[in-house]
């Protein structure tokens, strides 16, 4: 058939999003206003564990404005319970009800739900509700959780121990024992929260005419709230809409289903009027899920020259008052076990995951789930070895690595490898940062007495996966696939349409990209549709980097067969052999005959001119919808390289440089890659240095607002140099490889290592993030200078 | 995160302002650059029952110099005085402060008198009055008064202005010639308030030191004017002992609260820590 | 004294009047009440900067703004920087640097640059991040804004 030459696909192509955003035209849930609408706000718990004996919504009822009041009563009567499921019979399926139901289980938990004509009306109207609450004991982490003297938040699962599972392979107590050195620690990765720049909202229209009912939402993942939303309210799946607008950020933070999409939805059914609900910042911070709260305790075992023997580990996850929907609680810690052993060879392995509830938020997914503390904890471990060892960081991972002839390599917890660039991306790395030259200077710098260190952090993070891999075993909707549908109308203008809901990751362009490739037209040629399950194919939405290989790996099948119809309808105009026809630039020609060709617009008009302009036989029309699951997966691999200097006096700590070598397959969009590099590398340095959840003594938030819940500004985050290698997926369409979480997963381990590095002198290890000034000021003690 | 419902005035006069203000027996509040009082009333943590904007009150936006002082009115935008040419002559350490105020945006807005009236200890200004002793004009039924800087702040976030009182100029003693002076402020983050905070000034002759001045922000409820560590400098001059000497005593008086960012232990030393680096860059700069 | 009050104020050169209570916060009138809502609401509490107008010309945050202090303003949103239906150079420059990605932070990130630009019309990458740490942003990491910002900063001195 006809040759397919790349032109967009690996171009810096700017993106087609930009003109709207950059003119304030963007279309966010908070942006639109249907006739009639009516504004929400919820009563949230100020409680962390209470009954709840009474409430009393009179005097809310009764201010002007006000349309209606609803308590978790009324939800429970108009839904069905939202209960998580797992396949893992030690994971226990607990309810989370959208508004309280007698009891409130952690802070910021919603109670009621007032809708009234304004926001301004609406949050006048929950001050005037009254409850009475009835404390309880607050459990206020994972070990009074797992005191049996302790209340158990969930009376259905008999313990707050939600989440058990393990992974194991070979015999590592034995193969610890017998180990020329153990190193071990533990690791404590604190609570933290994505803080997308958009607040989570969702906008519920119920029209009575067509029983149907839209729900506009700022979320990532449209198909899954539809799929699950249905089933909940009990509604046919095709009268329910979901449209993911416009959304300002999710990293998972929006990847739920949320207790106020399910509650705005039923209010706007009974009241038969739009209801908009948008979360202002304290709500985000009290309730959206956070994320990565963990202990690890690990243990590496290597031989004399840092080969590894074994790793074994216990990995405790303090998962909140609640299990998400649909992830399950288990989502955070049991990628943590999946994912540790990295990408280093691991003849032994024993990896235990605890879930455990307590009375904060629940926990949920964040840029990473599950790798940014496994990648702190092994990468922290493979420095203490080598420290300990005498022997290089660098060297002792290049020894450690799963090597060329090793792929494909399957890891403890059942992952399969495929060829990756583990130690291509270190090598680089150490030639970008001129790892030598950088030695050098750290060494004349601690002469000089200042406290420069570098951090290496290589990983290997799963990305487009299939359905023989399910992100959560037992969720009632399958992750594995991604559809498109592209679609030719007559003036041979393309539009494509997916299930997939782009955040701020470029979607509409690099998918544009893609089909553009495929049937041959220049890039404005084609408009990308997706986030609305109204018009998508079915799928479920962005997350787990996943969208170019699954909707890209559509786009190329769909896109092939178009192509193939064109190749037939082409040789039909052009009286050639389809066999015999190149396409480039919008045209259709036959091979070395540039003056005998056709434009893509006289193709697509000839498909819908009826069947006298076609090859006998041939259907008119020019579209097609194809599905793709690669069934498995893929690989996407990196090493982190930072330097940093940790001031002697006032312990803060400052980026000097940070390198990043990356490896996500075949790029689509270079400088989409780069966007996303930067922005998981600035929140991973954030993780490490400045954000923290804290919740004091009695469950109440302490970090309630972005002065307390620091997150960092232009000055906190060096400039990068990011490098790109690479290496084809050997299994994907396409070969790419899904990428966009990196950042957060290398981030914290290179910068928590480059801190030690920078402290061995002291002796100081790192094993608790943030590295704030207090904290580091508290380890470094009366070495700090100026100390009295 | 609405406001709740206030009664609104925005006087065109002083004299109105004061009125207003007097009428509602302390439940009204007083809406300058509205910078800090804003996100109070957005939380709800403020509820009062009157506002009294200021901000149509024109002739409370000056600056002027006046026996040896340079008066603000406190309407004065700290984007005005971030750019004021006078400023940056005779009030040289006035001008670094107000670039750690903050954000540009947000200076934009906010003004001296507000800032000052607000009185949060970690904030910037209150710290340059209480370093260089100025002292401010307050209007209330009954007139006039003038408050110094040392009797102004009691704890956070609370002045001993009566609740009829409006703040209405600041006063700033002009900076003797060639002082050396230094804000050195340590923060989570560019243009947060200050976890600990400096402000010094010298006048140098040689190595002697004819004048020091030491305030802090962040390092308790209220601006600490860090007398005795002056008085090592005055006594010792400026050399390194000195220094050392001065940043120690600075430590022994202040008496920090802790909060999530920083610990009290942790705040006194970077007491220390700052007061030396402050001194530092304030008598390189000196002349003398 | 009134529950209602009238407020006048001319944006982007467009004079509008509306009626509102005074607790209205200048953003949401920006965006209920002129229908003008590229300005977003990030916070409320003065710390994100996606509500940045320019106020008289100067930058500042409207979400803790009432409207009613707009009465007798002249505001420039983002709706109001392009120039004869083309981009502004400093919106040219963003999208060539990729200096957005959700674009929540865009609007205010853009104003401010150009307060930036307007004070300090040949900024140093230094200068340019304190200036643009005014507002925070989740997606970009900051380097296509500082690129995008520093690529512009000639072009816009060079028209003044």
């Amino acid at each position: 058939m006809g040759v397919n030459l790349p032109r967009l696909v690996g171009a810096r192509v700017v993106r087609r999003e930009d003109p709207r955003l950059l003119t304030g035209q963007g279309s966010y849930v908070d942006d639109h206003r249907p006739a009639r609408m009516l504004y929400a706000a919820f009563l949230r718990s100020p409680h962390a564990h209470a009954h709840i004996a009474r409430i009393d919504t009179s005097a809310a009822l009764a201010l002007p404005g006000v349309a209606a009041v609803l308590l978790g009563e009324d939800i429970a009567r108009a839904a069905k319970p939202v209960r998580a499921e797992s396949k893992t019979p030690s994971v226990k399926t607990t309810s989370f009800p959208p508004l309280a139901l007698g009891m409130v289980r952690h802070v910021g938990e919603a109670v009621a739900m007032v809708a009234a004509e304004s926001r301004y009306l609406a949050e006048d109207a929950v001050e005037r509700i009254v409850v009475d609450y009835e404390p309880l004991p607050v459990v206020r982490n994972t070990d009074e959780a797992l005191d049996p003297a302790s209340p158990v938040l969930h009376e259905e699962a008999g313990t707050n121990l939600l989440v058990a599972r393990e992974f194991a392979r070979g015999d590592v107590d034995t193969a610890l024992a017998g180990a020329a050195l153990v190193v071990r620690e533990r690791f404590r990765f604190h609570r933290h929260t994505p803080v997308c720049m958009e607040n989570r909202g969702c906008l519920a229209d119920y029209a009575t005419g067509t029983q149907t009912l839209t729900l506009r939402s700022s979320a990532q993942c449209p198909g899954l709230v539809r799929d699950i939303l249905t089933d909940l309210l009990g509604m046919p799946e095709h009268q329910v809409r979901v449209v993911a607008t416009d959304v300002g950020g999710g990293f998972g933070a929006k990847a739920s289903l949320y207790p106020e999409e399910i509650a705005t939805s039923v209010m706007a059914r009974r009241l038969g009027r739009p209801v908009k609900w948008i979360g202002d910042r304290r709500e985000d911070l009290l309730s959206t899920t956070h994320a990565w709260d963990e202990t690890v305790e690990a243990e590496l075992g290597v031989s004399r020259d840092g080969t590894i023997v074994g790793l074994r580990a216990q990995v405790t996850a303090d998962i909140g008052a609640y299990s998400i929907y649909p992830w399950t609680a288990a989502i955070e810690p049991v990628q943590t076990i999946s994912f540790l052993p990295g990408p280093y060879r691991m003849p032994t392995y024993r990896g235990r995951a605890r879930g455990v509830a307590t009375n904060k938020a629940p926990l949920g997914p964040y840029r990473g789930v599950g790798r940014p503390p496994a990648v702190f904890v092994i990468e922290g471990l493979m420095d203490r070895a080598a420290r300990r060892l005498g022997i290089d960081p660098t060297e002792i991972r290049l020894r450690n690595f799963i090597r060329d002839e090793d792929f494909p390599y399957k890891s403890p917890s059942g992952i399969v490898w495929d060829k990756s660039s583990f130690t291509g991306s270190l090598v680089r790395a150490r030639e970008a940062l001129d790892y030598e030259a950088t030695r050098e200077a750290q060494a004349r710098a601690r002469t000089a007495g200042r406290w420069l260190g570098i951090g290496v952090a290589s990983y290997v993070e799963l990305t487009g996966i299939g359905s023989a891999i399910p992100v959560s075993p037992g969720m009632p909707v399958s992750t594995g696939t991604e559809a498109a549908t592209i679609r030719f109308d007559p003036a041979g203008k393309v539009t494509a349409v997916f299930g997939v809901a782009s955040h701020g990751q470029g979607l509409e362009t690099t998918l544009a990209q893609i089909v553009a490739d495929e049937v041959g037209v220049p890039i404005e040629d084609v408009r990308v549709l997706h986030g609305d399950t109204e018009v998508s194919p079915y799928g479920t939405g962005t997350y787990a980097s996943r969208s170019l290989v699954l909707a890209g790996g559509a786009a190329i099948l769909a896109g092939r067969a178009i192509r193939e119809k064109m190749l037939l309808i082409a040789g039909h105009l052009l009286e050639a052999d389809p066999a015999d026809i190149t396409v480039a630039d919008g045209r259709y020609a036959v091979r070395g005959m540039p003056d005998r060709s056709v434009a893509v617009r006289q193709i697509s008009r000839a498909a819908y001119s009826g069947v006298r302009q076609l090859p006998k036989g041939l259907e008119p029309g020019l579209e097609a919808t194809k599905f793709y699951d690669p069934y498995y997966g893929t690989a996407s691999n990196a090493t982190h390289m930072a330097v940093v200097e940790v001031d002697r006096a006032t312990c803060e700590v400052k980026t000097l440089r940070y390198v990043v070598v990356e490896d996500c397959g075949r790029m689509v969009n270079p400088l989409i890659v780069d966007g996303q590099v930067h922005g998981g590398v600035a929140q991973g340095i954030g993780a490490a240095l400045l954000e923290e959840i804290v919740y004091d003594d009695h469950g109440q938030l302490l970090s309630g607002t972005l002065m307390d819940y620091v997150v960092p500004s232009a000055c906190e985050i060096p400039p990068m140099e990011v490098h790109h290698l690479e290496t084809p997926s050997p299994v994907t369409l396409g070969g790419f490889r899904g990428m966009g979480e990196g950042g957060t997963i290398g981030a914290p381990a290179a910068i928590a290592n480059a801190i030690a590095d920078a402290l061995a002198p002291l002796g100081i290890e790192m094993a608790e993030l943030p590295v704030s000034p207090e904290r580091l000021f508290r380890l470094i003690g009366t070495r700090a200078e100026g100390k009295a | 995160m609405k406001p709740p419902k206030f009664e609104y005035h925005a006087p065109k006069t002083l004299e109105e302002a004061v009125a207003a203000l007097g009428r509602y027996g302390g439940d009204a509040k007083v809406l300058a650059g509205g910078q800090s009082l804003m996100p109070l009333l957005n939380f709800r943590l403020a509820r009062p029952a009157a506002l009294i904007d200021l901000n149509r009150i024109t002739s409370l936006a000056y600056i002027r110099e006046q026996d040896g002082q340079v008066r603000f009115g406190a309407m004065t935008r700290q984007r005005t005085i971030e750019f004021s040419p006078v400023v940056a002559q005779r009030l040289p350490l006035l001008k670094e402060a107000t670039r750690w105020v903050g954000h540009l945006p947000i200076r934009t807005r906010g003004t001296i008198g507000g800032s000052i009236a607000h009185a949060d200890p970690s904030a910037e200004y209150p710290a340059v009055l209480a370093a260089l002793e100025g002292e401010v004009v307050a209007r209330g039924a009954k007139g006039d008064r003038v408050i110094r800087a040392n009797d102004l702040f009691q704890t956070y976030l609370t002045t001993n202005l009566a609740s009829d009182e409006i703040l209405t100029e600041v006063r700033l003693p002009a900076m003797p010639a060639g002082a050396g002076y230094a804000l050195e402020e340590f923060a989570r983050r560019h243009g947060d308030f200050a976890i600990v905070g400096i402000a010094a000034v010298v006048v140098r002759e040689g190595q002697r030191c004819t004048l020091a001045r030491l305030a802090t922000a962040g390092a308790g409820p209220v601006p600490v004017r860090l007398r005795a560590a002056e008085q090592i400098l005055e006594a010792q001059g400026l050399g390194e002992a000195a220094i050392e000497a001065a940043a120690r005593k600075a430590t022994e008086l202040v008496e920090p609260d802790a909060d999530i960012h920083a610990s009290a232990d942790y705040r006194r030393h970077l007491t220390g820590v700052l007061t030396k680096r402050a001194l530092v860059r304030a008598i390189g700069v000196a002349r003398g | 004294m009134a529950d209602i009050v009238t407020v006048r104020m001319t944006v982007n050169g467009v004079v509008h009047e509306g009626r509102c209570e005074p607790r209205k916060l200048l953003v949401d009138f920006i965006r209920e009440d002129l229908g003008l809502t590229g300005t977003h609401v990030g916070c409320e509490h003065g710390i994100c900067g996606a509500c940045t107008i320019m106020f008289n010309g100067e930058a500042a945050r409207s979400c803790i703004m009432l409207a009613v202090q707009a009465d007798g303003a002249e505001l420039v949103t983002v709706e109001g920087l392009m120039r004869d239906g083309k981009l502004h150079p400093l919106q040219e420059a963003f999208r060539d640097h990729h200096g957005l990605q959700c674009g929540f932070c865009t609007p205010g990130m853009l104003m401010t640059a150009l307060d930036l630009l307007r004070t300090n019309p040949s900024p140093s990458e230094r200068e340019i991040r304190e200036g643009i740490s005014a507002v925070l942003c989740r997606c970009t990491g900051y380097q296509g804004i500082v690129n995008a910002v520093r690529a512009a900063a000639p072009i816009l001195a060079s028209e003044r």
